[in-house]
């Protein structure tokens, strides 16, 4: 999802969640109505999404360990089970070394990778990425991207991923993730031979959603905005 | 948005807050330990300052009153002097101030600066309802906590009078604790233990009000700090004087009563004390005795 600041990104997606509640209109997850529901029904809703915050959003009282685990305690799971889950949650952001910090002492990409680890605990079906590269510099931004796409390709994850940079949007629309047969994860661009139809742009200008589809149609549009955005002038 | 409305609206919130919080007790989980984590920092991290207060209140008491009661010979009811003041008045409402001052701010700059970092969104996408895990431990360890709080800045504050009373004007300690003893009624202290309950549990909700409902970035979270405290501060005062009337009506006035009929007696029939002294089953005119 594209769209300049103040577009309306972060407003949609704390819709979706049921942060924000809408003043009319159907929000669908996973064909439930969201808008008729209550807080409680809410909070089961919310268990199918994962949500990564602009920045990471870590509580910061609480050590990684205990931030990613937090959806878990909060369930009361045996503790076994979720040392298990979240070592293997900061695996996948191969962030390991840093389960017994505090989240003061992690530079920013790595606060939003545990903000990742903890979006991804208890295996959601959808995961919902509000600006997760936003203030990164670009080869962290890009670990960020491939995190992404690695949930898409190889945990079969549905995800919104709002941003602002092309970069982004290009690593997302024309690459993906492949395992070989020593289990070594590795990116592929996409080329003649293939062609990724499984990411689709949508571009929100002021609230209202002015393109959708996919990135090759979003490169041909003829809207002024669309090709300033692009081009960045 | 004009003040009236604005004051309309915070209410809302406030007393939406208040029956969240309510729903809270009645489902699991229930974070006991976050309620013993709070009264820790709440309670025992506050005793410190709370028994400054109140013993040197209790000794400023004595400083002020000790001469007057010393030109009309009142010397030996020095300590119901401070006790009645203390326990009723003074000992609820400084402890609720230094409370609100200390504890109010820390709330509302903590849950501010967790709104502001988006950390009660992710705490509601991560499935817990912010008023539960949050706003419920601390209102319940405030009205935990201050009571005792109040009691120990009590008993801070008797000594403290005591050991003016002793030093600076000489005053035999013996007859300080008697006086003390017979000054103080069963109703004085319940009354002084509720006050602080509800105080407790004002402070508890403004300051997770103000913080939950910070807007603004660091500023705001300065804003609802001053806010927080500010606000709690004057609820407390304005709830005490309501409550002290309340409280008059429940038991107190009873008290009032008693010792108006003393002062009464007196006047008619210069001797009735002694047969006062007489009924010593009546705490009420326990209390009247140590006038003589």
């Amino acid at each position: 999802m594209l769209g300049g600041s103040g577009s309306g990104k972060s407003t949609l997606i704390k819709l979706i969640l049921g942060l924000l509640r809408p003043d009319a209109g159907t929000i669908l997850v996973d064909g439930e109505d969201i808008t008729l529901c209550d807080e409680q029904e809410l909070t089961e809703i919310r268990k199918k999404i994962g949500m990564v915050f602009q920045e990471g959003a870590l509580f910061d009282s609480l050590s990684v360990y205990d931030n990613v685990a937090y959806r878990l305690t909060e369930e009361g799971i045996d503790e076994d089970e979720i040392e298990h889950e979240v070592i293997r949650m900061l695996r996948f952001v191969d962030l390991e070394d840093a389960i017994d910090k505090m989240p003061i002492e992690l530079s920013g990409g790595m606060r939003r990778r545990v903000g990742i680890a903890r979006a991804l605990v208890g295996s959601p079906s959808i995961v919902l990425f509000d600006e997760p590269t936003a203030g990164l510099d670009p080869p962290t931004a890009r670990t960020i991207c491939e995190l992404a796409i690695k949930l898409r390709d190889l945990e079969g994850v549905s995800s919104i991923f709002v941003t602002h940079e092309m970069n982004n949007l290009k690593y997302l629309t024309s690459e993906y993730a492949i395992v070989d047969s020593e289990g070594e994860v590795f990116f592929e661009e996409e080329g003649d031979k293939l062609c990724l139809i499984n990411t689709k742009v949508m571009m929100i200008k002021q609230g209202d959603i002015i393109f959708d589809g996919t990135d090759e149609e979003l490169k041909l549009s003829s809207d002024p905005y669309i090709h300033r955005f692009i081009r960045g002038r | 948005m004009n003040p009236v409305s604005r004051f309309l609206v915070e209410l809302q919130d406030i007393t939406l807050l208040f029956w969240r919080m309510l729903r809270g007790f009645r489902k699991q989980p229930r974070y006991f330990d976050e309620m013993v984590r709070q009264m820790d920092s709440i309670g025992v991290g506050s005793l410190a300052i709370v028994s400054l207060t109140g013993f040197f209140t209790g000794g400023v008491l004595i400083l002020q009153a000790y001469p007057t009661l010393e030109y009309y010979g009142a010397q030996s009811s020095a300590g119901q002097s401070v006790a009645i003041t203390l326990i009723r008045e003074l000992g609820p409402v400084l402890c609720a101030l230094m409370v609100a001052g200390r504890v109010g701010s820390a709330i509302s700059a903590e849950l501010g600066s967790m709104v502001v970092s988006q950390q009660i969104d992710a705490m509601r996408a991560l499935g817990t309802s912010p008023a539960r895990k949050l706003v419920t431990p601390r209102i319940v360890a405030l009205i935990v906590t201050l009571p005792l709080l109040t009691v120990a800045a009590d008993i801070f504050g008797l000594f403290g009078g005591g050991v003016v009373a002793y030093y600076l004007y000489g005053l035999d300690s013996n007859s300080y604790i008697t006086s003390l003893r017979m000054g103080i009624t069963i109703e004085d202290i319940l009354g002084g233990i509720v006050k602080p309950i509800v105080f407790g549990f004002i402070i508890g909700l403004i300051s997770c009000h103000k913080g939950l409902t910070t807007q603004g970035g660091t500023v705001g979270v300065g804003r609802s700090t001053t806010d927080a405290v500010v606000l709690s501060s004057i609820t407390v005062i304005i709830a005490d004087f309501f409550l002290s009337k309340v409280l008059q009506g429940f038991f107190w006035e009873y008290a009032f009563l008693g010792r108006i009929l003393d002062v009464r007696n007196r006047n008619s029939c210069g001797r009735a004390g002694n047969d006062l002294n007489g009924n010593t089953g009546d705490r009420v005119s326990e209390r009247r005795s140590c006038f003589r």
